[in-house]
């Protein structure tokens, strides 16, 4: 493998993992560098749907025919990330019957196997749609657990040798001679696992080629490497509701509009989206607005959504890109294809490819094709093999569900847990120690965080991206401490303690666009046990002040009620603030 | 006018036995509004008698929201530890945000007894039996005698619990010689009629054919406040069908009740039960697991006794005014009565009766919940439960016990030997000369 070249791919999402997965089975030197947590940047915001094609349909349909291509691979390589859900697109009464036809025209033209359903039917299948709908189409979409997908394609990588750092910025693209020669990284707790608290360092790394499969940052690494990538980021918002109102993926069936489709995902649903531009994908507001609207409007298919439980909101922004010269003004007509970038051919810089667009049903082909192109510049004849080869936990594992029992897990819990995990449940599972529940929304037990702190160092968002703890209905209420607690003795309590800050702040960050009804009180009984438990409002020690123990109300000191130590004490126990409280 | 003399068929190896569909309609019982309204607090959990004795028992919050939410809808199976929830319900108390666990533990407790229990299994076949008591009941009280001393034998006992799973540590209840549904046909019925004032009364299985003496002094309780008491034909309330899974058998009694009271409800009659469970299930099981019509109608009007009184008559006063023979009593308030509100009545009523001491047991399960103290694989969780309100009954004054609920009294009288008496009874004894 000496002689193999060394590509460095930049991004830890679907498109960069799908990449540096290829790479490796072709028997190429790998390195793969990402700024956060793998899915960090859009993979992690997306609302999970695993496209039939039937979206694009009308619209696009070279992107349709690709997506049902690749949601027939997908299901076979990645069987532990999908739930084969089948999707509707529903059509209300006052949406126009042309472009229904045109839908299931487009469907048929693309391969897309399509169903008309009368509502009796539709409503059979999905008894909560609206009652007036006028009918549905069926088509395969399904729901794929984008966090599950990235990590299992990094986890090939590592499997064929290649290197992944996470938390590892792109700080320069080094360019000499009018070529890129590789980048230098800036690593937020060192090289290797993450663990909090271990200084950090900057790294040159040297690479033959280098892969940007940032997405939506792909311009800022063309302007560190000084080529100009236009993308247009568009955002969206996707809001998670509490159950399941559907359980298959629900379309609008209407030529094009915010808020039109609903993915039954995990234990919710999410709900999708709006599309608009936005200049930095850093830096654009998240606006309540946007939540309103789609609960609003997608209420009209499914009312229910109107009174249900929404235990999060979050913003994604799509990679987009056209060609320079192209002009279109609205988001939602640029193309969803990709774009291979040959900084070569493109800007005479040699050395880099940029890929750009695109969509994350598509990843493995994305990859693929880029991978095609690298090992030609290096005249390489290897064969691509990640549309055959199952990612890791994706092996059959159809008969361990039958020996689910041997794990000693209730139930659903057990269920829940082998289907996360896939083929790896036996080794994760079968630990031999006790095995507590330590996220009760999401099923997740101690053996299953365990092997993600395994996987991936002190970082308990990586842990929860890797086993969906902590995201429940109770958004870590009862869990982020105990998951903090899983990283002793291995990682020691100051280590613990940001871990724990940082996973707290992530959930807080989505909490905090759904604070009305359920989910409000559900905020205020995590505050109020975080602060009265853990003293999470105000903790001296993390603080660095002292206690100050004169607060405290001295309890009875003397046999007779209401003397010494309780005269000035406030209805709290504590002294009043002028006092020295410190409210 | 006895249901007696027509029980409803039932064989419990019966191969014809389907299970039906009880909820036809999936947005007839949709419980999703009870996932969300979940926030995880766990004050079911720390509510839970069997959770307190049994670290095995995962508790009402995982049995009701979090297994509905966990669940798919298609291929996930209920976790067996629903059948070790005895429904007391006390969490549907506990709850401070309205979730209705009991309903999701009934339907989650239906689903696994339907998909997954084996139906020629000891268990289903034991858990059919005991839930249908009233079939046996009324098959046994037509040779009360007889009955009475097969099921008093120790070695029948003994073959009951080798052969059923029905604990030999509990002594069968005798069936009365009379039941109360023969006394009140030889009685000619009612004794007071009136326009204004009228009840029907759900006796329910056990004052029927175990203690008719409760169902006659509630009678003539309310006929000495003027009232008309009529005594329609009846099923079984349920209670021990939906503690068992088996809803078919509960909605199919729910029916009978359902049909023969609507009607008189119409014509302007409250319906009034003696038992604390009966009058709970009509309340708020029926329109919680079954839609049929009237049954909105029947939860309404539906009171327990002694409550109706308070409600309706100067009670307190009545009471003010009599005396009885001096005697001391041990109260225990069942769970179902704490979940109407009606935990507190007897002591606040009878601490005011010339003669009479009461003291509350305190707030504790009596642990047997019905049908579930009678297994032998739960009677051991069942005392356990029970250790709480025995201790404190041997520490009250009195050494009677008083309760509402049948297998309440069944309980206390096997944990302490005490007699026990409903408060009905004494209600009797003190307002009826």
């Amino acid at each position: 493998m000496t002689d193999a070249p060394h590509v460095l791919v930049i991004g830890g999402g679907s498109t960069g993992c799908g990449i540096a997965r290829d790479l490796a089975m072709r028997g190429l030197e790998v390195t793969l560098v990402e700024k956060g947590n793998l899915t960090h940047g859009t993979t992690g915001r997306m609302h999970g749907l695993l496209h039939s094609g039937g979206r694009y349909a009308v619209s696009d349909q070279a992107s349709a025919k690709e997506c049902i291509e690749e949601n027939r691979v997908l299901r076979e390589i990645a069987s532990h990330c999908v739930e084969m859900t089948g999707g509707l697109f529903v059509q209300r009464p006052e949406d126009p019957d042309e472009y229904f036809e045109e839908k299931l025209e487009g469907c048929r033209e693309c391969g897309i196997p399509a169903e008309v359903l009368s509502p009796e039917e539709a409503r059979e299948m999905e008894p909560y749609l609206a009652k007036d709908i006028k009918r549905a189409i069926k088509v395969p979409d399904g729901a794929i657990d984008p966090f599950r997908l990235c990590v299992a394609n990094a986890a090939s990588a590592q499997e064929h040798g290649a290197r992944i750092e996470t938390h590892a910025e792109v700080i320069d693209v080094l360019v000499e001679d009018g070529a890129v020669v590789g980048v230098e990284i800036k690593h937020d707790t060192g090289p290797g696992k993450r663990v909090h608290r271990e200084p950090g360092s900057t790294e040159k790394i040297h690479a033959d080629h280098v892969v940007s499969a940032t997405g939506a940052w792909a311009g800022k690494i063309g302007d560190m490497a000084g080529v100009d990538v236009e993308v247009r980021p568009s955002k969206g918002v996707m809001t998670i509701m509490n159950t399941r109102q559907v359980d298959t993926v629900v379309n609008r069936c209407r030529p094009k509009g915010d808020a039109d489709i609903v993915v039954p995902h995990e234990t919710t649903c999410i709900l999708g989206t709006t599309d608009i531009e936005v200049d930095d994908p850093d830096d654009y507001p998240e606006e309540e607005w946007e939540v309103d609207m789609m609960i609003d409007t997608l209420s009209e298919l499914v009312p229910m959504l109107a009174n249900a439980r929404t235990i999060r909101s979050f913003w994604g922004v799509r990679p987009l890109y056209e060609p320079p010269g192209t002009g279109t003004t609205d988001p939602t007509n640029i193309t969803r294809d990709f774009f291979l970038l040959d900084h070569e051919d493109r800007d005479g810089l040699s050395g880099m490819t940029s890929i750009v667009g695109g969509k994350f049903t598509t990843y493995r082909m994305m990859g693929e094709k880029i991978s095609d192109h690298v090992c030609e510049k290096f005249d390489i004849d290897a064969e691509c093999r990640t549309a055959d080869e199952p990612l890791p936990g994706s092996h059959d594992f159809s008969i361990l569900r039958d020996y689910m029992d041997e794990f000693g897990l209730r139930s659903p819990i057990g269920r829940r847990s082998v289907e996360r995990l896939g083929s790896r449940a036996e080794e994760v599972l079968k630990t031999g120690e006790p095995n507590p529940v330590v996220c009760e929304c999401e099923a997740v037990t101690r053996a299953e965080i365990q092997d993600a702190i395994d996987q991936s160092g002190s970082d308990l968002n990586a842990v929860r991206i890797r086993t969906r703890a902590s995201m429940g209905n109770c958004q870590g209420a009862f869990c982020c401490h105990r998951m903090a607690h899983e990283l002793y003795p291995t990682y020691d309590e100051p280590v613990a303690y940001e871990a724990f800050d940082e996973l707290f702040q992530e959930r807080w960050k989505g909490e905090r666009h759904a604070l009305w009804g359920e989910q409000l009180s559900q905020a205020m009984l995590k505050y109020s046990l975080h602060s009265t438990t853990m003293n999470a409002d105000h903790d001296a020690v993390r603080t660095g002040s002292a206690i100050d123990f004169s607060k405290f109300d001295s309890g009875q000191t003397t046999a007779v009620a209401g003397t010494a130590g309780t005269e000035t004490a406030a209805t709290d126990g504590g002294l009043p603030p002028a006092n020295g409280g410190d409210q | 006018m006895s249901d007696a003399e027509s029980p409803s068929s039932f064989d419990p190896t019966a191969q014809s036995f389907e299970p039906v569909s009880v909820f036809p309609d999936a947005e007839d019982m949709d419980l999703r509004p009870g996932a969300d309204n979940c926030y995880k607090c766990t004050a079911c959990d720390t509510s839970c008698p069997v959770a307190e004795v049994d670290d095995e028992f995962p508790g009402p919050k995982f049995q009701g929201p979090e297994q509905w939410r966990l669940k798919r809808k298609s291929d996930e199976a209920v976790d067996d530890s629903i059948m070790s929830c005895s429904n007391c319900m006390r969490c549907d108390n506990a709850c401070p945000s309205s979730v209705p666990l009991s309903q999701m533990h009934n339907t989650a407790r239906a689903e696994y007894v339907d998909e997954e229990m084996d139906k020629l299994s000891r268990e289903y076949l034991r858990n059919r039996t005991l839930a249908n008591y009233r079939t046996l009941a009324s098959v046994g009280s037509k040779v009360p005698r007889l009955t009475n001393f097969v099921m008093g034998n120790s070695i029948v006992q003994k073959i009951n619990e080798k052969i059923l799973g029905i604990t030999a540590e509990r002594e069968f209840p005798d069936f009365a010689t009379e039941t109360f549904r023969q006394w009140w046909n030889k009685r000619g019925g009612p004794k007071v009629r009136s326009e204004e004032k009228r009840v029907a009364y759900f006796h329910g299985c056990y004052s029927n054919y175990n203690t008719p003496e409760v169902g006659k002094g509630m009678v003539r309780v309310f006929e000495s406040f003027g009232y008309e008491v009529v005594v329609p034909k009846q099923g079984c309330s349920g209670t021990p069908m939906f503690a068992n899974g088996m809803l078919a058998d509960a909605k199919r009694e729910a029916g009978i009740t359902v049909d023969n009271f609507s009607g008189l409800i119409d014509e302007g009659y409250d319906v009034i039960a003696s038992c604390t469970s009966c009058s709970m299930s009509l309340k708020q099981e029926y329109p919680e697991l079954f839609s049929m019509d009237g049954i909105e109608d029947l939860s309404i009007h539906t009171y327990e006794a002694m409550e109706y009184l308070r409600i309706h008559e100067d009670l307190e006063g009545a009471i003010a005014d009599a005396s009885v023979e001096e005697q001391a009593f041990a109260y225990h308030a069942p769970c179902h009565a704490r979940n109407q509100g009606l935990d507190r009545q007897a002591v606040e009523l009878f601490r005011d009766l010339d003669g009479v001491v009461i003291e509350d047991v305190g707030d504790s399960c009596s642990g047997i919940s019905g049908t579930y103290g009678w297994k032998e694989e739960k009677y051991e969780t069942s005392m356990k439960i029970g250790e709480e309100m025995f201790g404190h009954m041997e520490h009250s004054t009195g050494n009677v016990g008083m309760t509402e609920c049948p297998t309440c009294s069944m309980q206390m009288e096997h944990g302490t030997g005490y007699d026990i008496k409903h408060p009905l009874q004494l209600l009797e004894e003190a307002l009826v000369e």
